[in-house]
């Protein structure tokens, strides 16, 4: 493969003076005309928008990519406190149900140039093989139409341009970083250490996050507030690892723009552009093609608003996929309290982990499995654990005064794609007078048996640790699926390229489309898949559509 | 400001003697320091809340943190303040229940609902009726699970409360004080990290052993 900055310059793109946003190179960008008619508009600028406008554009093709939040500026509109970082979310409206509602907003929703990635911890575990066709192997779930075989050149791009530090990683299909481990603070000390007496193997890693220098990105200063986002470019978002080379390259990213339409031509059948609103005007991008990325409620959300003569129902949703299959990971976070001062806000949140977990264990009642991982939340959502165990008054202040003998840990079980869990339209409507998403999430049996299961080893590692005590509190993490790749489109909405099944020049690059979710954070593979869809669409059209 | 004296009635307090978050700020970034030392200074006028909605929001929240004792009100942080600001400026988490109002209406509902509750109970409203009585009514609230209460469900009421409150309370540096939190980092970072280390700044605990599931020593 050729050197990280032959094909991504962005890390040599940002400045080396101390700032960190190359203004120049903002203020340069290309600017198109709604009434030009672009190779490609693509819909929101985090992990899977981004990644196509920088393969595409790095390919000479004109794209403009919207999006609904800001350009952030880190230097100025991020800042290394809890409270202060509530404008990083998506807080648009949206209605929660289902038997267990998930919360969103900070929880798992981000919003401007950078996406979700601005604020998630870090952590970039690839899939493994068995989650490419967990149908075929444990009977639940589904198979992808591709292998991991298809994904692993991706995967071994993404995190050269990341860059990914972290051990030799032993599961799944076993491979290397680009970096090296980070040391570790208290919390991934205690995991560490609880690991090792339980005779459990735990790693160091795997993090999008600077150890040592990468072009001009900055080692990390290890202070904790990676989910604040990062205001030292140390951690990885697409904002500071593929936006500067996709400008560099052409293209143009048009921040503050609230995509509310996709336009479909009926006599075509073509998708014609995107309506969208700036400033509070209405306007419309002409596009030869358009990627959506809004991610799992958002881009579900848009197609159900696109609908037209056509389909009555929603855009794509001639067979009733869109929106469904929408999965969240089970994460329970147990704690363990300790006499020494563990201090976990001293370190990246994102530090140890063990998937030895992960694949289905023949000898237990429920199918497939959970990783573990550190999570080291700051006193606020340190807050919500306490008050989970029914604190409140004097008990609650009290129990808070503890924190700093305190080590959590994190795990995501894999829950399974079920078709009820779904985005639907809601009667409520936004500002833009659009109906908002309704987000209904309940267990299945095999789901509780996880989590249960999870936070039984948790528990035994903390102990194993030498805690004293240990909580837990029953939340959830990450979204995936919504508008899945399928083999045919009874069952999925895109195509293994992420074309979609109903019109031909409109495709979905973002976590909707992934079919299952593993017990990984699914950022890395979210850029994956985009980048391999970038990838088919660039030769397609090389070969003359 | 600097960590609160220890008082037998808030045994929480003195743990870090000593340490005072703020004596760090100069080492914040500009962009941080503002938004961290808003909170320190004047609070924000109630802007959402109705007087009496602030009054019962003032009792509630007061309570939920521990805050209600009137003869030690010292570091008292602005809760109800805090959280109308964010109400007023619909800083919400955009996400509700389906079966609760958006979060505007679901504090003034609520709040009105205790309101009508110590009442009915106590012959007198909820902000200015007896501590004990104030407890008993939250308590039953907690104690309903997902039960309803007043059309709502209960646990979905609590979350809103404790959600709020404890986004305010410990949002504050005197919080961060109390609890040996090092507060914003940046651009300084960490070089100490690790079980038992600190950094040249901070405080070890003065009461290690005091584990609040043990009980109080």
């Amino acid at each position: 493969m050729s050197s990280v900055r032959d094909r991504n310059e962005s890390a040599w793109l940002l400045p080396a003076d101390g700032k960190h946003v190359n203004h120049q190179l903002r203020h340069d960008m290309r600017h198109f005309d709604d009434t030009d008619e672009v190779d490609l508009v693509v819909v929101g600028c985090g992990a899977g928008g981004s990644t196509m406008i920088q393969r595409l554009a790095r390919e000479g093709w004109k794209v403009v990519a919207l999006d609904a939040g800001p350009f952030w500026d880190p230097d100025t509109d991020w800042v290394s406190d809890e409270a202060g970082s509530h404008h990083l979310y998506w807080t648009e409206p949206r209605v929660i149900s289902g038997s267990d509602p998930v919360p969103l907003g900070s929880n798992n929703s981000g919003r401007g140039v950078g996406g979700s990635m601005v604020h998630y911890a870090g952590y970039t575990p690839r899939f493994h093989p068995s989650d490419f066709q967990t149908h075929t192997l444990d009977g639940v779930g589904a198979d992808w139409p591709i292998a991991y075989g298809d994904l692993k050149p991706y995967y071994e791009a993404i995190e050269g341009e990341l860059p990914v530090a972290g051990e030799k990683w032993p599961w799944g299909d076993p491979h290397s970083y680009p970096y090296r481990p980070h040391p570790v603070g208290g919390n991934g000390e205690i995991f560490l250490r609880g690991a090792e007496a339980m005779g459990l193997t735990a790693k160091v890693g795997p993090v999008a996050i600077v150890n040592g220098r990468f072009g001009n990105r900055a080692h990390c200063i290890y202070r904790g507030f990676c989910l604040q986002g990062c205001k030292v470019n140390a951690k990885a978002s697409p904002l500071i690892t593929h936006i500067p080379d996709a400008l560099a390259h052409g293209a143009e990213v048009r921040a503050n723009a609230m995509v509310t339409r996709v336009e479909v031509d009926e006599r075509t059948g073509r998708a014609t552009g995107v309506h969208y609103v700036r400033d509070g005007v209405a306007r419309f991008q002409r596009a030869t093609m358009v990627a959506i990325a809004g991610y799992s409620i958002e881009t579900p959300r848009l197609l159900l608003n696109s609908a037209s003569d056509r389909f009555p129902d929603g855009l794509c949703n001639d067979f009733d996929q869109v929106g469904r299959y929408l999965m969240v990971q089970g994460a329970p976070q147990t704690a363990g309290r300790f006499d020494g001062e563990v201090r976990m806000f001293k370190a990246p949140p994102p530090e140890v982990s063990t998937e030895a977990f992960y694949e289905t264990d023949p000898s237990k009642p429920y199918k497939r499995g959970f990783s573990i991982q550190t999570v080291s939340p700051l006193p606020i959502t340190w807050a919500e654990h306490v008050a989970a165990q029914g604190h409140w008054g004097a008990d609650l202040r009290n129990y808070m005064s503890d924190y700093v003998h305190w080590s959590c840990l994190g795990a995501l079980c894999e829950f399974l794609a079920q078709p009820e869990n779904r985005v639907t339209l809601s009667d409520e409507k936004d500002r833009h007078g659009l109906p908002v998403a309704n987000f209904a999430y309940s267990q299945c049996d095999n789901d509780s048996h996880l989590m249960k299961a999870a936070q039984g080893v948790m528990e035994d590692l903390l102990h194993a640790a030498g805690a004293d005590e240990v909580i837990t509190i029953n939340r959830y993490a990450h979204l995936v699926g919504g508008a899945r790749m399928a083999a045919d489109e009874q069952h999925g909405v895109v195509d293994a390229g992420c074309r979609s099944f109903a019109v031909p020049n409109l495709y979905i690059t973002d976590g909707s489309v992934l079919p299952t979710q593993g017990s990984a954070n699914p950022a890395l593979t979210i850029m994956a898949v985009a980048a391999r869809a970038a990838e088919r669409l660039i030769s397609t059209s090389r070969r003359g559509h | 400001m600097g960590s609160p004296t220890p008082s037998p009635t808030q045994p929480w307090s003195g743990r870090f003697p000593g340490f005072d978050v703020l004596g760090q700020s100069s080492h914040w970034d500009p962009v941080t320091t503002g938004v961290v030392l808003e909170r320190v200074g004047m609070a924000p006028d109630i802007r959402f809340f109705t007087p009496s909605e602030q009054g019962v929001a003032t009792a509630l929240c007061d309570a939920l943190l521990g805050q209600d004792d009137p003869t030690n009100q010292e570091s008292r942080v602005p809760i109800v303040n805090l959280i109308d600001a964010r109400l007023a400026e619909q800083q919400t988490d955009g996400w509700h229940y389906h079966d609760m109002p958006a979060d505007g209406q679901a504090w003034r509902d609520t709040l009105a609902a205790l309101d009508t509750e110590a009442n009915e109970k106590f012959g007198t409203g909820f902000a200015t009726c007896q501590g004990r009585h104030r407890a008993s009514l939250i308590q039953s609230v907690q104690d309903l699970g997902t039960d309803q209460w007043h059309g709502l469900n209960a646990k979905h009421v609590w979350s809103l409360w404790t959600r709020y409150a404890c986004t305010a309370f410990y949002s504050h540096p005197s919080a961060w004080n109390e609890i040996g939190f090092s507060g914003p980092a940046y651009p300084r970072g960490y070089k100490n990290a690790g079980v038992d280390k600190l950094e040249p700044f901070e405080v070890h605990d003065a009461k290690p052993a005091d584990d609040p599931l043990r009980g109080t020593p």
